[in-house]
């Protein structure tokens, strides 16, 4: 089982000003998949059932193009090239940071020779007997080279990584009915406020494109709602025990094309799925 | 959501009202929160709506929204109607109705068909949000905050607000009560705190004449408050007040009852022209007045009771 690569100044950023800050928020742990062609963070996949995130929490999966986060990438296991183990995402988000902090330091700070490197190793770690998994972040600085050692789960068992593979696969399937809301900031600086007045949001997406999102409280009720919305999916009433799927569209920078080289999923379990 | 059973439909509700600007409404009710769960009770009329809001039978505080600080104000009731709700709420829902993007008017209206306070936003055909807000039959607001001035005679200063929080601010340390003592000879005011150690802020009416804007008083007066119910007069106002270098009218009435006026500005900012209820464009005059009763503290050593 081997994985190395070097990050790219793109993706590098984009884990460290984005997804992981992202990560951090919804969980303390999350997987790290990587396969000959992508590389993905998941939270909460291999929850209770492994299909669904019924009562375990949100489910995330952020999902990168292997060429948008690293350069010579390369991964094999005798499990069809697929790696996944646990990590614990601030410690990973920390030794990224001091990383991106030694290399601005560098001269060379931009060549791909001097690329943050990362790679998994099996070291004797200090005052044990037994040697565990560790993703080393190798980092040329002006005058130091810096060397990260951040300590990981296992790698997942064939059985575990086909599980997280079928969680995956259940997961990206479109949901019963999708909109499109223009807005994201201000959908979440409404959402925000909502909480002041109550912990229980309402959701209801129509067919027709609406979105409405209410709280109510025994003093109060609060709510907003969004008309012609554009619809990217109507494929009936979705059944019980679903979940409310929020898929977060990326574009090129510069431009409104999406960018389909990364693609970012949260489900959150429904708490009632209502009866209507 | 229940039904409206009585005869009411009929009727116009007693008031419909829309405000343009929600930042500043959420503003002046503001500073009258003092903590986090608070009632009040709106008393509505055709002159505009006063939310008044009371503690412990010794401070009360009244936020006065004229008619002309509204778009529309359509006022149908006979008498005054006045209900209860929570402050708190009231402002939280405001607020969610100032979302950036969501800079649409806001219609309230008064009752609902569950004697609710209902609020709505106006003027974006794709995106509408809303709110209910339960109301209660208000308690019995202990009206004995009558306000006379001593003698014929006002007892009255007027300091830029910033000055008077920050004055406050400093005398957290020394105590619970404090004294604020207003004297003709030489013109000037003073703040003294006794308690864990001493503290005397004074306002010398000549040494400078930015720090009191206007100052009365033919004789000397004292009374002491309870620190916290100061505090709670400046503790929560909004960041415009400073940014607009108001200032803030203190006077000492009858008794000793303490009265602090301020002038909250619930205008849009960069919005130059505002076209009110009467049809005039008067964006200069958008002022939520804001009042502060405070008891004096029972002591018999005031230097000048009645």
């Amino acid at each position: 089982m081997k994985f190395k690569a070097s990050f790219t100044d793109d993706g590098i950023a984009l884990l460290d000003k984005r997804f992981l800050p992202a990560m951090d928020k919804v969980g303390r742990v999350c997987h790290v998949y990587l396969t000959p062609t992508h590389a993905m963070l998941l939270h909460n996949l291999l929850g209770p059932t492994g299909t669904g995130p019924d009562g375990g929490g949100p489910q995330c999966v952020a999902q990168f193009a292997k060429d948008l986060l690293f350069r010579e990438y390369s991964v094999s296991s005798r499990n069809g090239n697929r790696v996944a183990f646990a990590v614990d995402v601030a410690l990973l988000h920390r030794a990224l940071r001091s990383a991106l902090a030694v290399h601005a330091q560098s001269p060379a700070a931009g060549d791909a020779s001097a690329a943050i490197q990362v790679k998994l190793v099996n070291k004797l770690p200090a005052g044990s007997r037994s040697a565990s998994p560790f993703l080393t972040f190798e980092t040329k600085g002006a005058r130091a080279a810096v060397v990260q050692d951040v300590p990981i789960s296992r790698p997942l068992s064939r059985s575990d990584v086909e599980r997280l593979q079928a969680a995956i696969d259940d997961a990206q399937e479109l949901p019963q009915t999708l909109v499109q809301v223009p807005d994201l900031p201000q959908l979440q600086s409404l959402v925000d406020r909502l909480k002041n007045v109550g912990d229980l949001l309402t959701v209801a997406v129509t067919q027709y494109g609406d979105l409405h999102l209410h709280v109510a409280t025994s003093l109060v009720t609060v709510g907003s709602e969004f008309r012609k919305l554009r619809i990217l999916g109507v494929r009936g009433i979705a059944p019980g025990g679903a979940c409310l799927t929020v898929i977060f569209q990326y574009f090129i920078p510069g431009t409104r094309l999406t960018d389909k080289s990364i693609s970012f999923y949260c489900r959150l379990p429904v708490l009632d799925p209502g009866t209507s | 959501m229940s039904s409206s059973t009585s005869g009411r439909d009929d009727d116009a509700p007693d008031l419909i009202c829309q405000i343009d600007c929600v930042h500043g409404m959420v503003d002046a009710l503001s500073s009258v929160r003092w903590k986090r769960h608070q009632d009040a009770v709106l008393e509505l009329s055709e002159h505009g709506i006063v939310v008044i809001v009371e503690e412990s039978g010794c401070l009360q505080a009244k936020v006065y929204l004229k008619r002309e600080l509204f778009m529309e104000y359509e006022y149908a009731a006979e008498g005054r109607p006045r209900f209860g709700l929570s402050l708190g709420l009231l402002v939280d829902c405001l607020n969610t109705f100032s979302a950036p993007g969501h800079s649409s008017a806001v219609e309230i209206r008064y009752p609902g068909p569950d004697m609710q306070l209902l609020l709505k936003s106006v003027g974006s055909p794709d995106s509408c949000m809303y709110a209910e807000i339960r109301t209660r039959i208000p308690d019995t607001i202990s009206w004995d905050y009558h306000f006379e001035h001593a003698a014929n005679t006002q007892v009255t200063f007027t300091v830029k607000s910033a000055v008077l929080k920050e004055s406050i601010e400093d005398l957290e340390w020394p105590g619970s009560s404090i004294q604020i003592q207003m004297q003709p000879d030489p013109p000037s005011v003073i703040f003294k705190g006794e308690g864990h150690g001493d503290l005397e802020i004074e306002f010398p009416y000549y040494a400078n004449t930015e720090l009191l804007i206007a100052f009365q008083c033919d004789q000397e007066i004292a009374y002491r408050y309870k620190y916290k119910f100061l505090r709670a007069t400046t503790s929560n106002f909004p960041s415009s007040i400073m940014k607009e270098n108001r200032g803030s009218k203190v006077s000492i009435g009858n008794g000793g009852m303490l009265k602090i006026q301020h002038l909250v500005s619930v205008a849009r900012p960069g919005m130059q022209y505002f076209r009110n209820v009467a049809g005039g464009a008067q964006q200069p005059s958008r002022i939520a007045y804001i009042e502060f009763f405070v008891k004096p503290e029972e002591d018999e050593n005031n230097m000048n009771d009645a």
